[in-house]
């Protein structure tokens, strides 16, 4: 079948849609998910085609949204439950972490919860403090659930499909700032497998392992280094949960020096966990301590001035490749 | 014998022994004394330090769960909460695999993964106990949503006490129930603690089905220490989620006879004796037993076979517990995802 | 503000160093990491950076030999004069107090350990260099704070299969990259000699990537290290006529040691043919066996390092030193190998030779020689030698008489492999024949023990697979 250019966001709606169509067990519950098709117009036409049988508009309670998807899940069904900013997770925690998360384990294996849980993540938008975070470390830390993150259109429709495929409560994290971003995307149905990370630019001098955006932004950084000589490797882990960390140690063999960058803060963040296990599986093979690239110990600012020098970038991501790199 | 004290005269008393016949008193009898030999027996073994961790007793609550559940199918499913031995006992659990859990076996429920706070038995409708107050209501809402959605008659029913009901996911679950008006009764069991506080230093209702009036929700309040009016609210509940009309809620005013955690407080009281003895001269197995003895519909010895034989399941439970190995450290990480 | 460069400390055991060549000039603006001066002492010539930038001028001219820690040179800013420069502590003076300099150059010493002992150095190029016999003490770290990097490693092997430079023979200049190669690939070329503009590059976009340097500058390390057989592919470069050689250095070590040698000892030399037919046999059947397996089959030389070490214990007197109240047999025997080096000659010493089985000899005999060709070699690596073995065959010699080293008692020369005839009864066999060349110190050995060892090694030559095994 073709592949065609669609927005992050359109990936996203025709894997649903395909999805839904292909499946009588998956419905979508949210806030002003049916009617108004998604604030970031993620389920356009999907109300139309499936009815409010299967888009369900709810009340703004986020633990209600939650809790109905995990018992929804418990009973065999495949919810995709949107509660829009990624920030709201902290009102309805318990449903995801203690009940959706371990609720197979606590109930020795009998249960299976099949859950989409979508979020819209990420700063850049001047959404303040509340509306911009990217927690992904909160989720990756909780045995059950698993994370993904994608950062492209192509990515987004194959993980949402892996997603609501999988027996167990997924994350999706969508970055608000790639809902626009174009990309070229299969019109059929495919999976982009959980815990396989993509080698997105084969290099030779540093491997920059990179999250959501910042994929980007690694991308465009390593177009400059090229430039410069250093030759660098970007890596997308593409699920945080369950990590690729045999490719990542694999390039990090071959490259000895290993650069991690996430929007999120550094201190806690997947870059102490991915930097830890590049440690563990290739210490005999790094040149250099990981570097870690991610935003400092402050809530996300609003204004675009405090902001812009918040979010890490292709600037600062080019300046740790030289910095790692150097040589006296 | 009629009750007595301050809480059961605000009670609405629906008739007792009436339009029930033998057989549904037996059935709720037997529920009742099943829960009351297993919560006692597992009391006993908390004290003498066989059972590790801690345990939520619901010895006096019995006819809450018996009466509830005597209106449910096993198709039709249940949340409950931390205190939930009764609920799975009520709702059909077994003895050997409800107390191998408690032991930490591998034979438990559970496969000693989860402890007497998530007892589950997906077979028979049980979606689990919870160790987080408040947090089995939304998902019994999802159980209703997904019975509603494939259209298989069935209805979910989740249990809750007092104290949960100040907690934000009963209000959300509450509202959206009624908004999505989904097959689904919400049982509160008033005990009138949250946990160590009573229910007048906790919120300002007397009626927790007050509270679902919020929500445009019809409820209503029976006595929790009489299975036969547990059983006829529900009932009434249950029918109207079959019909589609809609949740229910039915507050059930009970008592639990032993602490929080545990069988006797260790610290300072919080409850009068005069408070615990007045609701365990209404105790509802003995209030079930004499009513049908007096009106002469069950004979006494039919109780008392139930007595003798539920005894002997839970020597025979405890027996199998004991004897079931330990679970393998190897076994850790199972079961954490589904491959 | 003016920097100092001073005289770098090279090994615990340098007392002096000389400045062979300025490779900077006066006036020159250098950057950090520019070759300043070649230095050379007793045991290694070494190159020393700039590690500041700043308009050199140096305070002591070429030739000059001084102690650690004298002021050579400043680094100036702008129009900046250097500071009252008091004149260098000259040699076996004691230095004069030095303030703490601003621009160690130091950074050339070796294996600058960080403060606690421990050796900078990464975890790659732990490895790498455990991999490919390289010392890292004898590294300069180039990475963040001084840290050796896998590159430093890689730098060295490069340095190693290159003839080193010399006085009279400039190190490389860095090569103009021309942005084909990234800053570690220029640097990699630099390095090793290499002109990028002849590389073809493997990397994205025909990029030169850090594997074409080395495959560029020779044969990969694991490559078999030229045996003492074979002649050098070429020449080392000669001295040039018309010009004077300072015996400074390692030329004047050699020359104080030799002289030393020959006044104090009653040396003679005694010449023996022992028969190699079967070891080359044996060789030729183990290159044949050994293929593809890694291990590398010994050299003639290896054997015969083999079979005197083993002999060594039967004759002590072979193995010992004279000293002023007698003749000290050594217990343990540590054999140094003469290995010819641009300039001169060094003499590692492969310690325990006697417990060495004869693969794992063969393979410390290579790394000493290699490392002593790339002016790697420890201190500690060129010290203690109860005996040495020296070979000349690879250049056409059967018999010579080796100077016995200071020290020791004996020293055994390797000739040419040569075809030789064994009669057996009346029937004449062809064979395979080298001379041994065994000279002694009188003073402790005389002729018929000094026959005997050589007898004895002679005898384990004849008898190989016995060398092979034990």
């Amino acid at each position: 079948m073709a592949v065609r250019e669609l927005t992050y966001v359109k990936a996203y709606t025709e894997a649903l849609h395909q999805l839904m169509g292909a499946d009588d067990d998956v419905f979508v519950v949210g806030e002003d998910v049916a009617g108004y098709g998604g604030v970031f117009h993620m389920y356009d036409g999907l109300l139309a085609a499936y009815g409010e049988r299967r888009m369900i508009d709810t009340p703004i309670s986020e633990t209600a949204i939650v809790g109905l998807g995990v018992g929804a899940a418990a009973r065999g069904l495949r919810p995709v439950v949107d509660i829009m900013f990624m920030d709201f997770l902290a009102v309805c925690l318990d449903q995801l972490v203690n009940q959706a998360a371990k609720m197979k384990f606590m109930f020795g294996g009998e249960v299976r919860v099949p859950m989409v849980l979508t979020v819209a993540a990420g700063a850049g938008l001047s959404a303040g403090a509340q509306h911009s975070q990217s927690l992904e470390a909160w989720l990756a830390h909780t045995p059950g659930l698993k994370v993904a993150m994608p950062s492209s259109a192509h990515d987004v429709k194959g993980l949402m499909v892996t997603a609501v495929r999988d027996d167990n409560p997924v994350v999706m994290m969508l970055n608000k700032k790639l809902l626009g971003a174009k990309g070229a995307v299969p019109e059929e149905l495919y999976e982009v497998p959980f815990g396989q990370a993509a080698v997105l630019r084969e290099g030779t001098d540093v491997t920059v392992v990179a999250l959501g955006r910042m994929v980007v932004e690694a991308t465009a950084a390593a177009g400059t280094l090229a430039a410069e000589g250093i030759s660098v490797e970007v890596v997308d882990p593409r699920t945080v949960q369950p990590l690729d960390t045999a490719t990542i140690a694999e390039s990090a063999r071959r490259t000895h020096r290993v650069v991690v960058v996430h929007e999120a803060v550094t201190f806690g963040g997947l870059g102490a966990e991915i930097a830890a296990q590049v440690t563990d599986a290739a210490f005999d093979h790094l040149d250099a301590p990981v570097l870690r690239v991610g935003a400092p110990f402050a809530p996300v600012p609003f204004s675009p001035a405090l902001e812009n020098a918040y979010l890490p970038d292709r600037t600062r991501i080019a300046e740790a490749c030289r910095q790692i790199t150097k040589r006296s | 014998m009629e009750p007595v004290g301050a809480v059961a005269t605000r009670t609405d008393r629906a008739p007792s022994v009436e339009g029930l016949d033998a057989a549904s008193l037996l059935d709720l009898h037997r529920r009742m004394v099943r829960i009351r030999v297993f919560e006692t027996e597992a009391g006993r073994l908390m004290e003498s330090g066989d059972l590790p961790g801690f345990l939520h007793l619901y010895v006096g609550q019995e006819a809450v769960a018996a009466g509830a559940l005597a209106t449910l199918t096993d198709a039709d499913q249940i949340t409950s909460t931390h205190r939930g031995h009764g609920h799975a006992v009520a709702k059909g659990a077994g003895f050997r695999k409800m107390f191998a859990e408690l032991f930490g076996r591998v034979d438990g429920y559970c496969h000693g993964r989860g402890g007497s706070m998530h007892i589950n038995d997906l077979s028979i409708g049980m979606l689990g106990a919870n160790g987080i107050v408040g947090a089995g209501l939304p998902i019994a809402v999802g159980a209703a949503f997904a019975a509603r959605y494939r259209g298989d008659g069935s209805i979910a029913m989740t249990f809750f006490g007092d104290g949960a009901s100040n907690i934000g996911a009963f209000h959300e679950a509450a509202n959206m129930a009624a908004v999505l008006q989904l097959p689904v009764v919400f049982v509160c069991e008033n005990n009138g603690y949250a946990e160590f506080t009573a229910q007048a230093r906790h919120m300002r209702l007397d009626d927790v089905a007050d509270r679902a009036a919020a929500y445009g929700m019809p409820s209503e309040v029976c006595d929790g220490m009489d299975a036969v009016a547990v059983r006829q609210a529900c009932r009434r509940a249950v029918d109207r989620a079959r019909a589609g009309e809609g949740p229910s809620l039915v507050e059930a005013k009970t008592y639990r006879y032993y602490d929080h955690q545990g069988v006797k407080g260790l610290r300072k009281p919080y409850r009068t004796q005069e408070e615990i003895d007045a609701w365990k001269a209404r105790d509802a197995i003995e209030l079930l037993e004499a009513r049908a003895a007096a009106d002469g519909v069950v004979d006494a010895a039919e109780f008392a076979r139930v007595w003798e034989e539920t005894r002997a399941d839970a020597v025979d439970a405890i027996a199998f517990a004991r004897a079931s190995p330990l679970p393998d450290p190897a076994t850790l990480t199972r079961d954490v995802y589904t491959d | 503000m003016a920097q100092q460069v001073l005289l770098p400390k090279l090994g615990l055991t340098m007392e002096e160093g000389t400045i062979v060549e300025w490779v900077a000039r006066p006036g020159d603006q250098v950057r950090t990491g520019d070759v300043l001066l070649r230095l050379g002492t007793d045991k290694v010539d070494a190159d020393v950076e700039a590690e500041g930038e700043g308009r050199f001028q140096p305070v002591v001219d070429e030739g000059a030999t001084l102690a650690p820690g004298a002021l050579i040179a400043w680094l100036l800013d702008g129009d900046e004069q250097p500071p009252g420069a008091a004149p260098a502590p000259a040699a076996g003076r004691a230095p004069e107090p030095v303030p703490e300099p601003i621009l160690a150059s130091g950074a050339v010493a070796p294996g600058r350990p960080e403060p606690g002992g421990r050796l900078l150095a990464s975890p790659n190029a732990r490895r790498v260099a455990a991999e490919l016999g390289v010392d890292l003490t004898t590294l300069r770290g180039t990475g963040p704070g001084g840290r050796i990097v896998s590159e430093d490693v890689a730098d060295a092997v490069v340095a190693a299969r290159v003839p080193a430079p010399t006085a009279d023979r400039p190190s490389p200049r860095p090569v103009d990259g021309g942005g084909v190669g990234s800053p570690l690939v220029r640097r990699h070329a630099a390095s090793s000699g290499v002109d990028l503009g002849s590389v073809r590059g493997s990397g994205l976009g025909g990029r030169i990537r850090r594997a074409d340097v080395l495959a560029a500058a020779g044969p990969p390390p694991a490559a078999p290290v030229p045996a003492p057989e074979a002649p050098p592919a070429q020449p080392a470069a000669g001295p040039v006529p018309g010009t004077v050689l300072p015996l400074t250095g390692m030329r004047g070590a050699i020359a104080r040691s030799m002289h030393a040698s020959l006044q104090e000892m009653a040396q003679l030399t005694l010449g023996h043919e022992a028969d190699v037919g079967g070891l080359l046999a044996l060789r030729e059947q183990l290159t044949r066996e050994w293929d593809g397996t890694g291990l590398r089959v010994p050299t003639v030389t290896d054997f015969v390092v083999r079979a005197a070490a083993q002999a060594l214990p039967e004759h002590p007197v072979l193995n010992a030193s004279v000293r002023a109240d007698g003749i000290h047999l050594h217990e343990q025997v540590h054999v140094g190998i003469a290995v010819a080096v641009p300039g001169g000659l060094l003499v590692p010493v492969l310690r325990d030779a006697d417990r060495r089985g004869m693969v794992d000899l063969a393979g410390q005999t290579r790394e000493l020689a290699v490392a002593a060709r790339a002016g790697r070699l420890t201190a500690a690596q060129l010290e203690g030698a109860t005996f040495v073995v020296t070979s000349l065959g690879s250049y056409g010699v059967d018999f010579f008489t080796p100077v016995v080293n200071p020290g020791t008692t004996g020293i055994l020369g390797v000739g040419r492999v040569r075809d030789g005839v064994r009669w057996e009864g009346e029937v004449p066999r062809r064979t395979s024949v080298l001379t041994l060349s065994l000279s002694f110190d009188h003073r402790a050995v005389d002729g018929a023990p000094a026959a005997e060892f050589l007898r004895t090694v002679s005898g384990l030559l004849a008898r190989p697979h016995l060398l092979l095994a034990g």
